[in-house]
């Protein structure tokens, strides 16, 4: 019966065969075997589940700019934010050499376009992880901005780790903590350096562990090992409270938009079996 | 699960794509970001790079940041120190004495009236007929009357000091002198004694 109201909707130029289906067994069984290649429509929503996500998962991935962080922040807002301003000419790290647009009285300048660009590619890898359901872990050792960093990290219904960092945190983790532990899928650096002015532990850790890392580059950091390095002030309570609301709009547009992608699947996924 | 922790030898994606490929690890145990890094990777590859130290002639390869009104910039304030307004940084749009007479002396520049040796002051005659009036640090050209008034007030000040501290002194010289009488009067009556 099942098959027959499939048949219909699918084909419904065979309705006259149909009846001719539904008249005697015997003919059933003829149509099927003659026309088996219209049952095959029947098997095409296979597992639902499982290609329903499959779809839900790759279909962001088409798109450029698919969560559009673009429209977040501009040019005007980082430099109204002073994200620009870098520390003076002897702290200068040789690897942010081509970041930097110039030196003002022995003040590093950070160019502002290549910060825009960096900053819009790390955003859409964060919204992307975050539509997948991936952890993310906000690190920074700033004391000024540690409760920041903690609020941020709570309202987006992430973590945030901001205080001592324990040598086996990631990589001992299954020892600290047990086994079966679920380590964070991205790390966000505020700030790479720790207290003394030292590359923080977690960016090598992360790289050990093979955890990606978005990270806020200031003119005395290293930017070599950060898979998404954004070169900009991280010191300025401007510039960070302004990282911290684009970090948080944009995990909770991508996991609204989750919710969003999973009704429309399930109701398209109710409207083809229904 | 299989993993590397090679961090300075290539990337993390290279380093969890080609575990995948020899079979380290399942297509099922792939991570949740490597198809979100594949569709967009970053601007540089993150491989580590040793920091080390430049040898030989180092040569700075970041640019100075001057523009052409920085010598104007300059010129005012070796002539006048800080400028009598002070920065306000919490206004974005805030502009100083010195952007004031910069912009004033491109503008007297431009109309081409007055000779390059006397724009300098040019521009400081016009802004003081504006109001703003320009302190000189050390010579004392324009505005010496208030000059002159700060000095008189140093001046009564020192006067106030010079004869507090005369006071004290006549007033000590007063007590040591009164001490000698005291002790020539002992002296005097103790001869008769002997």
């Amino acid at each position: 019966m099942a098959a027959a109201r499939l048949l219909r909707a699918v084909a419904p130029r065979f309705r006259g065969l149909e009846s001719l289906g539904k008249a005697a067994p015997r003919t059933s069984q003829l149509s099927s075997r003659l026309y088996g290649t219209l049952l095959a429509p029947e098997a095409n929503p296979p597992a639902d589940p499982n290609a329903i996500n499959e779809k839900l998962i790759t279909e962001p991935l088409k798109h450029s700019d698919f969560f559009n962080v673009k429209e977040l922040f501009s040019l005007k807002d980082l430099f109204d934010a002073r994200v620009h301003l870098g520390h003076k000419e002897g702290c200068r790290h040789r690897f942010m050499e081509p970041y930097i647009f110039g030196c003002r009285l022995e003040q590093d300048i950070i160019d502002l376009d290549q910060t825009v660009k960096h900053l819009q590619l790390a955003l859409n890898f964060t919204a992307h992880v975050a539509y997948r359901k991936g952890i993310i872990l906000f690190v920074s050792r700033n004391r000024q901005f540690g409760h920041l960093v903690e609020v941020t990290a709570k309202d987006c219904g992430e973590y945030a780790h901001t205080r001592y960092w324990q040598g086996g945190l990631l990589t001992n983790a299954h020892v600290q903590y047990g086994s079966g532990i679920r380590l964070p899928d991205l790390i966000i650096f505020i700030s790479t350096l720790n207290n003394v002015f030292e590359p923080h532990v977690a960016v090598r850790d992360a790289a050990k562990m093979n955890i990606p890392t978005v990270g806020v580059v200031d003119t005395n950091c290293n930017p070599s090992i950060i898979t998404y390095p954004i070169p900009g002030n991280d010191d300025s309570p401007l510039a960070v409270e302004l990282y911290c609301k684009l970090f948080k709009m944009t995990i909770t547009r991508a996991k609204n938009k989750r919710k969003q992608m999973e009704v429309l699947y399930g109701l398209q996924n109710k409207a083809e079996s229904g | 699960m299989a993993g590397s922790r090679l961090e300075k030898l290539g990337t993390v994606f290279s380093r969890t794509r080609d575990l995948m490929r020899s079979g380290a690890l399942a297509e099922a145990q792939k991570p949740l970001w490597f198809e979100v890094y594949a569709a967009f990777p970053p601007l540089r590859e993150p491989v580590y790079r040793e920091p080390r130290p430049r040898y030989g002639k180092v040569t700075d390869p970041i640019p100075p940041v001057l523009y052409p009104e920085d010598a104007v910039r300059a010129k005012f304030y070796e002539a006048y120190g800080n400028g009598p307004k002070a920065f306000e940084l919490s206004q974005l749009n805030f502009k100083s004495t010195c952007q004031r007479f910069v912009e004033k002396f491109i503008e007297l520049d431009k109309e081409g009236k007055t000779e390059p040796e006397k724009l300098f002051e040019e521009t400081g005659n016009q802004l003081l007929a504006e109001g703003i009036i320009l302190r000189r640090k050390g010579t004392a050209n324009v505005a010496q009357q208030t000059l002159q008034k700060t000095k008189t007030s140093d001046l009564g000040l020192e006067m106030n000091l010079q004869t507090m501290f005369e006071a004290k002194e006549r007033q000590q010289r007063k007590q040591d002198q009164e001490e000698e009488h005291l002790e020539s009067a002992d002296v005097q009556k103790e001869n008769p004694l002997s």
